[in-house]
């Protein structure tokens, strides 16, 4: 058969068809090449060698040597990286408990209350997620700084020695929630206005059906508006989950781990092994632990989500 | 009687049964209350910018006296804003010229021919959507040393390129998917080749796909910070994002009238074209997030 379609495709009259095919093959090779060559390289190689890397001890000179799973159990046994892991989880946990339902407040409220002042809001509350991370750090070191900053300049206008007292990125307990206030006021926007989009396309009339049975706004949010917008709430609970596997700019710029390694975080710790203390391995270990928590909450939330459907 | 309190509350029209205007205006004022506080922070590099530091050392908080502008000059001579500035863009217009284009085409094939291999070679794409950057930092350095381009600006958008490139063949061909098929199938009667249905057709008409890419390529690559950080080494290629955290670190807030110039610089870019963009901006974020 294979032959049939050669000798068809030989035939005179058939000749241009054939020629039209390779050029088909010939540009789309050419049009993928760029994009396939990019990620081949700079992607996947490297994701490969993070493994690879992994379970090695290299340290960028001289020979590497392979050494199984030692670099994952020295991690487990060090104070830093469980700290680090420590604050990641905490801080997806906080921020799915405080960031989200912020936003779905705001969101709901921006949607559901429209006039002439609530309406150009939505612009506004994206504006911080656009500002530089650098910029962002700075801002935030600024607002806690003991000298001449926001906190301090406060307290010693108004006397209020007990903002004086606070120390709020030198003290440990406190500076992972220094750092998580900036990360609100920086990360909300994104799920604000995501959250909105979703909220307002609930149809129409299923807003009059609720207000003709005489639902209030509040009941409105509690039993229409949260379970029609529960996707959207999962994948921005996702987005923030994962986000904080990979937490790096504020905590690092703002505090640099510090104090001690109250404010480590994953980013952090791979940052510190890797290009500080030159571990390559150990620090690709820490890559791939940021992949496999990542790759873990992907799946359970799509998990949960089909199970949500089946039921 | 009715009719009045709808009138008077702000926007009553959903909801009209219930009475509002206590409720409403409260919710206002939060919401108005919640957008100063993202608002004021970023006014107040402005406060100090136009001090001396004598003047912001005795009274960091008041009204500026006069628009002095000469933080800004003294920030770009000790900050070395120019050359900053100048790495920045080069970075910017280099992720850029490799991201939209690859993107564009990558996007265009698998809108338009598809096939089993290309749905394959999609999902390989796809899948890189999903890939954190942290987690390969340690190869991608080694890889860049290899091919000798750390603590080089090419260094920096060749691996900014790689983790751009899918989010923006999603939205191409999301873009491409859309456009009408007879236009093509019009040009191909009248003799025209692949090449240019692609390139004076479908391109042209893709263009506020394009012209989107260009300003979030650009903002994106403007406000990188764990990249640059990695792979750049000597200052005079320190990007401008660089140049305004390490001078933090120096000074720390001391020299705040001078670091805030600095910083203003650093961000009206971003900002500026936020203001000008920020429906497009929004939309395809929004797009990015549904498909993730």
């Amino acid at each position: 058969m294979n032959m049939n379609v050669k000798a068809y495709a030989m035939m005179p009259g058939k000749k241009k068809m054939k020629t039209r095919d390779w050029n088909a093959l010939l540009f789309k090779s050419v049009l993928l090449l760029p994009a396939i060559l990019f990620l081949a390289v700079f992607m996947y190689y490297p994701i490969e060698e993070t493994f690879r890397l992994s379970m090695t001890r290299s340290t960028g000179l001289g020979p590497t040597q392979f050494i199984g799973f030692q670099n994952y159990v020295r991690l487990f046994q060090n104070e830093e990286f469980l700290m680090g892991l420590k604050n990641a989880l905490l801080w997806a946990f906080w921020s799915v408990c405080i960031q989200i339902p912020l936003a779905f407040f705001i969101a709901f409220s921006l949607s559901v209350y429209k006039n002439k002042i609530t309406k150009p809001l939505r612009v506004i509350y994206y504006l911080s997620n656009v500002l530089p991370s650098a910029i962002t750090a700075m801002l935030g070191k600024f607002m806690f700084a003991p000298r001449n900053g926001v906190m301090a300049t406060l307290s010693a206008k108004f006397k209020w020695e007990w903002l004086g007292k606070i120390d709020f990125l030198g003290n440990p307990d406190l500076a992972f929630w220094s750092i998580f206030a900036v990360a609100t006021w920086a990360y909300s926007g994104f799920y604000i206005v995501y959250l909105m989009a979703n909220i307002e396309q609930i149809p129409k009339d299923i807003q009059e059906a609720a207000q003709l049975d005489g639902a209030t706004r509040w009941q409105y949010a509690r039993f229409i508006v949260l379970p029609m917008t529960s996707y959207a709430l999962r994948i921005v609970s996702l987005l923030c989950i994962v986000g904080s596997m990979k937490l790096f700019d504020l905590p690092w710029l703002m505090t640099s781990g510090g104090p001690g390694y109250a404010t480590s975080t994953l980013g952090i710790v791979l940052y510190k092994n890797g290009f500080l203390n030159w571990q390559y391995g150990r620090g690709a270990a820490v890559g791939v632990i940021i992949f496999l928590l990542s790759l873990f909450f992907t799946i359970l939330q799509f998990s949960l989500q089909r199970k949500d459907r089946d039921a | 009687m009715k009719t009045k309190t709808a009138k008077l509350s702000l926007g009553a029209e959903s909801f009209p049964h219930y009475r509002p205007k206590l409720k409403e205006i409260l919710v206002t004022f939060i919401l108005v209350l919640l957008a100063l506080t993202v608002i004021l922070p970023l006014i107040l590099p402005w406060m100090f910018v136009f001090k001396t530091r004598l003047e912001f050392a005795y009274n960091p908080w008041g009204w500026p006296t006069e628009l002095r502008w000469l933080n800004f000059v003294e920030a770009w001579k000790v900050i070395r804003i120019g050359q900053g500035l100048l790495n920045t863009l080069y970075v910017c217009l280099g992720a850029i010229v490799c991201t939209v284009p690859s993107a564009a085409m990558a996007g265009y094939v698998f809108a338009r021919y598809r096939s089993k291999v290309t749905e394959v070679l999609f999902y390989f794409i796809l899948a890189g959507y999903f890939v954190p950057v942290q987690m390969v930092l340690i190869p991608l350095y080694q890889l860049c040393g290899l091919m000798g381009i750390t603590d080089t600006l090419p260094g920096l958008f060749l691996p900014m390129t790689a983790f751009g490139i899918p989010f923006w063949t999603i939205i191409y061909r999301s873009f491409f998917v859309k456009l009408p098929n007879e236009l093509a199938e019009a040009a191909r009667i009248d003799g025209a080749g692949h090449t240019s249905i692609f390139v004076r057709i479908m391109l042209p008409l893709a263009k506020p796909a394009t012209v989107l890419a260009t300003l979030l390529v650009f903002m994106g690559s403007w406000s990188d910070y764990l990249l640059s950080l990695i792979m750049i080494n000597s200052a005079d290629r320190y990007t401008m994002q660089l140049r305004v955290s390490q001078f933090l670190n120096a000074y720390g807030a001391d020299h705040m009238p001078r670091y805030a110039a600095a910083a203003i610089i650093a961000a009206a870019p971003t900002v500026i074209l936020y203001m000008i963009g920020h429906r497009w901006i929004i939309q395809s974020t929004l797009a990015g997030a549904i498909k993730g």
